[in-house]
């Protein structure tokens, strides 16, 4: 046999191996496709709070998801105290919502099943397939359970005269869930159709590694989606008039409004170049002393007693782990009026008069917020310098002091360029986050005196977001903020690629 | 490194100069780390002395008692800490921490091993685009109100999952997870498949208790990451005041005005009362700022070993 033949017969079992493999049609898979697609989202609009099919009434909790309606009769009905207990709204038909949420969430739970399943080969495909086919009826049914709760409820407030305070409606969720329902039945059967039945008796239900293994990560990529990429869909309230509690849409919608009040509106550009000139000072700060972890490490490095290395390592580093209202304080104890400053000068250099809060003095916050980063700080960050000198060739340094180098020209012309590499990583990476020094330490280092000098960036979002419930300014703000933060990134990772001819991310 | 020494006193003719210095360099790093502790000392020396002397600021260098004449002497006392539990809301912020610190840091560890591991996978569908998709997140965030709406939306204000679920999938863990698993060997995982283990028995098996340092390391770090956690308490727990993690609760003591003396919940023993009365402000803020700093030092000797580590698994490209 020659080798050809081997390779055409190995190819062949491969084949056999595979039958998932086999062609499909156009057809059925745009109609697999379709279905995966719509069951992910069904799935994921069960979690979802505006999509609920039943919040039949507007005193239903806003936040509650067709989960939570179906599970916790407490969340649903926590703001309806009083209609409940007048028997304005029916216990009997609170059930019956939570029933029929609970079977609409079984045939969700079929249909995803069924996507899943439909992954795998051909006897899999059609065994999963059947589920969507049991699992949108019962959708349906739980759907029609839903709707007569809805007749229900509206027919009882009628008899007892309160629609007006019961508010019963159909959700848009409702309609959602009818088309999805429709949508995922429809490509289901197109797609059972299509898949012709496995003749072989043997054959068992398998499914391709490549697509086993994505479905085990698949609870991980969702809840990256959720709370790293879904937030995206938040900026559109920059592009709306919107209040908290309010809604949004065509008659509030105002387009780039919010983004031009940034350069035109007088307060906000005031604002804005304030906290601006603070968060690019105190960054510039930052990035001016960020070679200071370097000096630690060389300067710790000359010490040759490596016990008292260790010690000062140790010891330093402990201010890292502690959070930033901890560091606050700390800041009270040794700062504030009865503090360890003014007790010493009062008490042990018997000065009068010592009760100067230091705190409450805004001269100097930039400098004064950079010594406590700095003193957070540095112990942490000159580990990976003193790491760094650690893995230096030694024979590097032998050879110099043969060639008659002293100390301090060991250190520039061997140890710093070593750690150069790693400096410029860290410089780059400081230099695309200018515009985030985080709001942690200036919010708790924040009062009424230093207010003026220490809203950086972040800080401001905080307090016009949360704090004032300007919901569009700052949401145009942050967008305004991620984006130039990206460009920045790309910025000095292009200039790490031409310089070192290395990416930093 | 013992060699260096060696040639260091041997070989090097150290002079006046290289004294001078090394005494300067030495008396600059004892000043520095005098600096970094001292607080942390003080803190405690007036949580343990006598209220009195803490608060006519004779306390300084050491924890001191009153004596017979009303002057200080050396001595301790931890009254204030036992008189902690009568102050309102600080033990549902302790339980909450603790519980948070415990199921968080726990799931974190698990989704961290089980994706790191999952992302190693050369035959997944897409995997690069996946693994890509999880890493972009580290570099990129929506910006705090988009972030606030979103939970907001998903019901997660005013809810303990808060603490939890966001925080589940953390993409620079995976990362590290990634990067240690690749290091080991491929023939164990080969061997295991042959003899038929799943990808979850190879994980739980193999993986796992292969990767047990680099999971430590996550851990730790991310038990003191949740410990220290403030600013979703902050934004997020609104109408739930007993969900306030301790640094928020914290943060508050150290924020009021008022008299926190007279937060102290009403009733109890006369002698409960006493210990209450004896108690001001500061020091039940000082009390509290060393209840939240204990539980960090208390690990602190095991997350040393892994601190290289950490920081240098981190620089290595995902």
């Amino acid at each position: 046999m020659t080798k050809g033949g081997d390779l055409a017969a190995m190819e062949g079992t491969v084949r056999a191996g595979y039958p998932a493999e086999e062609k499909q049609g156009f057809g059925q898979k745009a109609a697999l496709w379709i279905f995966r697609a719509a069951a992910l989202i069904t799935g994921m609009a069960v979690f979802f709070p505006p999509a609920n099919p039943g919040r039949i009434s507007e005193k239903i909790n806003e936040a509650a998801s067709l989960f939570t309606t179906g599970v916790s009769r407490g969340t649903i009905t926590n703001s309806m105290g009083r209609i409940l207990r007048s028997q304005w709204i029916q216990d009997a038909d609170i059930s019956l919502l939570m029933i029929a949420c609970i079977i609409v969430m079984l045939g969700v739970i079929a249909c995803c099943a069924g996507a899943c399943m439909s992954l795998g080969n051909r006897k899999m495909k059609r065994r999963g397939l059947l589920l969507p086919l049991c699992g949108t009826p019962a959708m349906a049914a739980g759907l029609l359970l839903i709707r007569r709760a809805y007749g229900n409820m509206l027919a009882h407030g009628e008899e007892v005269g309160k629609l007006d305070t019961i508010k019963v409606m159909l959700p848009d969720g409702f309609t959602a869930f009818w088309v999805l329902c429709g949508l995922l039945f429809a490509t289901a059967l197109t797609a059972f159709l299509t898949t012709r039945p496995e003749k072989d008796p043997a054959a068992k239900m398998e499914m391709d590694e490549k697509f086993r293994l994505f479905l085990m990560m698949l609870p991980v990529i969702l809840l990256s989606f959720i709370f790293a990429y879904l937030p995206i869909w938040g900026w559109r309230y920059a592009f709306f008039d919107y209040k908290p509690g309010g809604t949004i849409g065509p008659d509030n919608f105002v387009g780039l409004k919010w983004f031009g009040s940034l350069f035109n509106d007088p307060a906000t550009v005031t604002d804005l170049v304030r906290v601006l000139r603070n968060t690019l000072i105190m960054s510039g700060l930052g990035i001016a002393t960020s070679w200071l972890p370097i000096a630690f490490a060389v300067l710790l490095a000359e010490i040759r007693s490596s016990k008292f290395q260790r010690t000062v390592q140790t010891l330093t580093t402990i201010p890292n782990f502690i959070s930033w209202v901890l560091v606050y304080a700390i800041a009270i104890c040794i700062f504030s009026t009865d503090g360890f400053i003014n007790s010493f000068l009062t008490n042990v250099l018997h000065q009068t008069g010592a009760n100067t809060n230091y705190l409450q003095i805004a001269d100097h916050t930039w400098l004064k917020m950079l010594l406590w980063g700095t003193w957070k700080g540095i112990g942490w960050s000159a580990i990976i310098y003193i790491a760094g000198i650690a893995g230096i060739d030694q024979q590097l340094y032998e050879a110099a002091r043969v060639d008659g180098a002293n100390r301090f020209r060991c250190i520039w012309h061997i140890t710093i360029p070593g750690l150069m590499p790693t400096y410029m990583v860290m410089l780059l990476m400081g230099i695309a986050g200018i515009l985030s020094n985080g709001m942690e330490q200036y919010l708790v280092f924040e009062n009424a005196m230093n207010k003026d000098v220490i809203e950086v960036l972040d800080l401001y979002v905080y307090h016009i977001g949360i704090g004032q419930n300007q919901i569009p300014l700052s949401t145009v703000v942050g967008i305004s903020k991620s984006l130039i933060g990206v460009t920045l990134l790309f910025a000095a990772n292009g200039i790490s690629k031409a310089v070192r001819g290395e990416s930093i991310i | 490194m013992r060699n260096k020494e060696k040639e260091n006193t041997t070989h090097i003719r150290r002079t006046a100069g290289d004294r001078v210095f090394e005494t300067a360099v030495i008396l600059l790093f004892v000043l520095f780390t005098f600096i970094c502790i001292f607080p942390f000392y003080y803190l405690l020396i007036n949580t343990i002395s006598d209220n009195d002397l803490v608060t006519s600021g004779r306390v300084n260098f050491f924890p001191m008692l009153k004596d017979a004449s009303g002057g200080g002497v050396f001595g301790v006392q931890f009254n204030n800490y036992l008189a902690l539990q009568n102050v309102q809301d600080l033990g549902s912020s302790i339980i909450v921490t603790v519980a948070r610190t415990v199921i968080a840091t726990a799931l974190m560890v698990v989704t961290s091993a089980w994706a790191g591991y999952l992302v190693t996978k050369q035959k997944m569908w897409k995997r690069s685009f996946w693994y890509r998709f999880l890493v972009v997140t580290m570099y990129f965030n929506a910006g705090l109100v988009p972030w606030y709406m979103n939970m907001l939306m998903m019901g997660l204000t005013d809810n303990f999952l808060a603490y939890i679920i966001p925080g589940m999938v953390a993409p620079y863990n995976i990362i590290l997870v990634k990067t240690y698993i690749e290091s080991i060997p491929s023939s164990l995982e080969e061997s295991a498949v042959i003899d038929g283990a799943s990808t979850l028995t190879v994980w739980r098996k193999i993986i796992v208790p292969l990767s047990i340092p680099i999971l430590a390391t996550i851990a730790i770090f991310g038990a003191v990451g949740n410990w220290n956690s403030f600013q979703d308490s902050l934004l997020l727990m609104n109408n739930r005041p007993d969900l306030y993690t301790l640094q928020h609760r914290l943060y508050i003591y150290l924020n009021s005005s008022s008299n926190l003396g007279a937060m102290m919940s009403q009733g109890g023993t006369v002698s409960e009362q006493a210990a209450a009365s004896m108690l001001n402000q500061r020091v039940i803020q000082y009390t509290v700022s060393m209840v939240s700093i204990i539980p960090i030092l208390l690990v602190y000797p095991f997350m040393q070993r892994y601190f290289v580590k950490g920081i240098m698994l981190g620089a290595v490209k995902g």
